[in-house]
């Protein structure tokens, strides 16, 4: 008995010194293990802070009612859903909401299918310039349409100066210059090129084979697409509708600046204007609401991705199907197709930039242009400084290439490194675990993870110092919410090498280090370019995210445009925008310089 | 050169059935052992646990005198250290490196002279005829080429073991022949021992010194490469070596063609299960003077022969004929059955041995 006693334990002995040999060996585990530990505090405990505050009562209405902070409370789940303001910060907004995003992806939809056919499939003039063009309204903040529009359509209602059409003796009607219809247009107009992509990605992924059996069973090109090409998408069709739902909910720039004026309020203004007045549980339920909308969006996304698997065709020579001739109607789909061009990208570019360049707007004589809203040298009616010289745009402007820069190279290495830890770890459940966490903040939208991030960084918690005003809150929840797209680049660039190049190495002698300095890095160097400018692009735009959580002195671009428009400086608000505009083109243009392909076949592929 | 001994390995990937299932088997020093098998079956799994880019979940691995790795003792050897050699299906030629920084990399580790480096390079550059190739990259080279320099970069280190991973598939038939002779003259002037991985019978047949049929996770054969074809052990070998393969026949499909078969032997009908004959242990005759009688379905000429396809009452077979069939489709001939070629296999798919 004893000796048997003996070597259990000898051999369990063995067992815990193999097991432990074979984990510290493999340095993707201690990577893992680290990336588990500081991902669980950021992406978690944010969200865990969001609930408990929503049931928690604040030290404010403790004070008030006499209750204890922090104690546990329905009041807040009441306030939004039941109470006699649940109609104005609840339900209003939430109809409100379901009105603008029915209309603004019916559109968006609409428009991408019309243009993606056009462009990939027709002989319309300009086609190859156009899949590039049509995505412009997608590199542009989203506030640029939405700012562009008022200073064309703003009236009396508002203070600053007038709109385009008022100078020119027009007087905009209230429905035209704020509340549902223009919001519903500009989301539109911002989101189509989304939809506009994946339709062109889908079509040019059909496989031509299936169109030529048809044709050559007598089938025509009227017949060829109704019943054969428009049902193959209808999995992309769903999956850009409920994607594009799900960012209209979570838009904020444009029903502030354009539903604002006429108190037509959106779930995302509403959660904007109770942070503004300090009710952390309205802020929190709102925001779990948000987030649930969210989840269960995705959730039907995969469901009707999954059912509709069978219509992924598979294989194809990758012959591109010959443009049809569209005869007589070649010119007025050339000039439709051209038309949303203007009215998405080129008109409100130009919108923006007449408006900084004229004194008094409207007036088009030569003497009324002047560089005074950019030079701050006699600037119309205000004392205000130009861009130039104004402290807070430089200001803002040094803040967003902190921010965006800072988060962006973290974002791009922290995704490699998951992706790194995922790829070697197959099967465990660290590998698991990472993967899913770091996809978890895409279920929630910006504002919804901006508010769990105020409430959780309010503070000071154990060793973490408060965090709010400082520069350091915006990059860490930049990196946070862009981290889905970063993690699931890592995984696919560490996947698309394979572990074979780093095995022969290792074969070879190489050890760790050695192998990721000689080989993994020359070989991952494009992808962390990609991974570093994407983020940067998308953090340069970047408001609904960063809106609740700046303080003066830490103002991004973008929000200090809204600051501007909140003043009524609307041609600063413009050429702060237009800022914004050059700097993500030139983004582009690096991007595409590196990736060697443009961006249009570059996120289409 | 040293032996390779594998020794109650166990290797789970988590899936309901083992991918290496207790596998205890030694591959003698020089030998040019090829594993054998369909995929899944756990070859490559095999061939990483040598190399140490897969770990045993339990079993011991010693090359020569060395532990590679021990489940008993906790040792295990970490595949830097091990100084072999390891080609992979998609040679994993570094794309970012020249042809002449890949060779010499493993040179790099060892911190060997650069003066070294270059007389070394040269060596391989000419018996790998690599001549104007230094300063290419992977991307520049011809699929040939870029195998050549997968080899020349292994042997660079002088390793102990060669580790093949499917070594030529990537290649087309011309190329494949001639790698085939290349590896084979390869063995013979360095004397080491190469492990590689296939599943193409062809390749192992003619490379191998012995030949380890792996199904399963386990190894149901492992013999000389005549022996394996000659005296399958297991119904399992016999399907999967040969081409055409041999023709199975049990008595529930094709009853006629399976006691035929029978009387030939000297087996018990209650012991056999099923019966295998090879394509070319039938010989083909005028109808009515063979053992049995079928028709000819088709006719397929190689070149060098006939590849004759053949219905016996219901049940299709192919026979291969080095001289003209005697007769057309449709016609019906005589088949006699030659003893060399023919094998029993019991319930369990053992094959009967006679005694």
């Amino acid at each position: 008995m004893v000796s048997l006693n003996t070597t259990n334990q000898n051999s369990l002995l063995i067992r815990i010194k193999i097991k432990i040999s074979r984990l510290l060996l493999q340095p993707s585990f201690i990577i893992g293990l680290i990336l588990v530990i500081i991902l669980t505090y950021l992406v978690i405990a944010p969200i865990i802070s969001i609930f408990s505050n929503s049931v928690s009562l604040t030290m404010m209405d403790a004070m008030l009612s006499g209750g204890k902070d922090g104690a546990f409370t329905y009041k807040y789940i009441d306030r939004v859903f039941t109470s006699s303001i649940s109609e104005k910060i609840f339900w209003t907004p939430l109809k409100n909401s379901i009105t603008v995003s029915f209309f603004a992806t019916l559109i968006a939809l609409a428009l991408g299918l019309i243009l993606a056919s056009l462009v990939t499939s027709t002989n319309i003039f300009g086609r190859r310039y156009l899949g590039f063009l049509l995505i412009i309204p997608y590199m542009l903040p989203s506030q640029a349409m939405a700012t562009a529009w008022l200073t064309m359509f703003k009236n009396r209602k508002i203070s600053g100066p007038p709109g385009m059409l008022e100078s020119f003796g027009f007087t905009p009607p209230d429905w035209l210059a704020y509340g549902p219809l223009p919001i519903s247009i500009c989301m539109a107009l911002s989101y189509f090129p989304f939809a506009f992509l994946l339709f062109s990605s889908a079509l040019s992924k059909i496989d031509i084979q299936l169109e030529e059996v048809a044709s050559t069973l007598g089938a025509k090109t009227k017949t060829i697409w109704t019943k054969i090409i428009l049902p193959l998408l209808i999995p992309t069709t769903m999956s850009v509708l409920l994607l594009t739902v799900a960012r209209t909910l979570g838009t904020f720039a444009t029903p502030y600046i354009l539903g604002t004026p006429a108190k037509y309020t959106l779930l995302s203004t509403s959660l904007y204007s109770s942070v503004r007045s300090n009710e952390s549980g309205v802020v929190a339920v709102l925001a779990i609401v948000l987030s649930l909308i969210g989840v269960m969006l995705l959730l039907v996304d995969i469901w009707v991705v999954r059912k509709w698997q069978r219509f992924i065709t598979v294989g194809g020579k990758g012959i591109k199907r010959q443009p049809s001739k569209l005869g007589l109607f070649r010119t007025p789909t050339t000039i439709f197709a051209w038309l949303i061009f203007l009215l998405a990208a080129l008109g409100p570019f130009v919108v923006l930039a007449l408006s900084t360049l004229m004194r008094e707007p409207g007036n088009f004589s030569f003497s009324n242009f002047g560089l005074a809203y950019w030079t701050g040298v006699n600037v119309p009616g205000m004392d205000q400084p130009g861009m130039f010289t104004s402290p807070e745009v430089l200001t803002a402007l040094k803040n967003s290439f902190l921010i965006a820069g800072s988060a962006s190279i973290i974002c791009g290495v922290l995704g490699l490194l998951i992706g790194y830890a995922v790829v070697r770890l197959p099967g465990t459940l660290i590998s698991g675990f990472l993967r899913q966490i770091s996809f978890l903040p895409y279920l929630m939208p910006g504002l919804a993870f901006a508010a769990a991030y105020l409430s959780l960084f309010a503070v000071a918690r154990g060793p973490i110092p408060a965090l709010y005003g400082s520069i350091s809150l915006l990059i860490l929840v930049m990196v946070v919410t862009y981290l889905p797209y970063a993690s699931r680049s890592g995984i696919s660039a560490m996947m698309q090498v394979g572990p074979e190049p780093e095995e022969a190495g290792m074969v070879l002698g190489a050890g760790f280090w050695r192998r990721i300095v000689s080989i993994l890095a020359p070989l991952q160097k494009s992808a962390l370019v990609i991974a570093i400018i994407l983020p940067f692009i998308t953090g340069m735009k970047e408001l609904s995210l960063v809106v609740m959580l700046v303080t003066p002195g830490t103002e991004l671009l973008t929000t200090q445009s809204i600051r501007f428009l909140d003043f009524g400086y609307t041609q600063l608000a413009n050429a702060t925008i237009l800022i914004i505009g050059v700097v993500v083109m030139i983004s582009v243009l690096i991007l595409n310089r590196v990736t060697k392909t443009n961006l249009a076949s570059g996120l289409g592929g | 050169m040293s032996e390779i001994k594998l020794n109650s390995l166990i290797k789970n990937f988590g899936g309901n059935s083992l991918a290496v299932d207790n596998l205890s088997v030694t591959f003698p020093s020089g030998e040019f052992v090829c594993l054998l098998g369909p995929s899944g079956c756990g070859k490559t799994t095999t061939l990483r646990m040598i190399a140490g880019l897969e770990r045993p979940d339990s079993g011991e691995i010693f090359c020569g005198d060395q532990t590679y790795f021990s489940s008993n003792t906790g040792e295990y050897l970490k595949t830097e250290k091990r100084n072999l050699g390891l080609m992979f299906q998609s040679y994993a030629l570094w794309p970012h490196m020249t042809v002449f920084q890949n060779i010499v990399f493993g040179l790099d580790m060892k911190n060997v002279s650069s003066s070294e480096k270059d007389k070394r390079f040269e060596e391989l550059e000419k018996l790998f005829q690599l001549k104007n190739l230094k300063n290419r990259y992977p991307s520049e080279l011809s699929g040939g080429q870029q195998q050549r320099v997968a080899l020349a970069r292994m042997l660079a280190v002088n390793p102990n073991l060669l580790l093949l991973d499917e070594p030529l598939s990537n290649l087309d038939s011309n190329l494949r022949l001639e790698m085939r002779a290349e590896l084979k003259r390869l063995h013979q002037t360095l004397g080491c021992t190469i492990v590689f991985v296939t599943h193409d019978q062809m390749e192992a047949m003619t490379l191998a010194t012995s030949i380890a049929v792996m199904n399963k996770g386990i190894i149901e054969q492992l013999a000389k490469p005549m022996e394996i074809y000659k005296n399958p052990k297991s119904l399992f070998v016999a399907k999967f070596v040969g081409s055409p393969q041999m023709n199975i026949v049990d008595f529930n499909d094709g009853e006629q063609l399976a006691s035929s078969l029978l009387n030939k032997t000297k087996f018990d009908k209650i012991d056999v299960k099923t019966l295998g004959i090879r394509p070319e242990s039938i010989k083909l005759t005028s109808k009515d003077n063979g053992d049995i009688n079928g028709t000819i379905e088709t006719i397929q000429p190689t070149g060098a022969d006939w590849i004759v396809g053949l219905n016996i009452l219901g049940k299709s077979i192919f026979a291969i004929s080095s001289d003209q069939p005697p007769g057309n489709e449709n016609d019906i001939i005589g088949l006699s059955f030659k003893l060399d070629g023919l094998h029993a296999f019991d319930r369990n798919d053992h094959k009967l041995e006679a005694d």
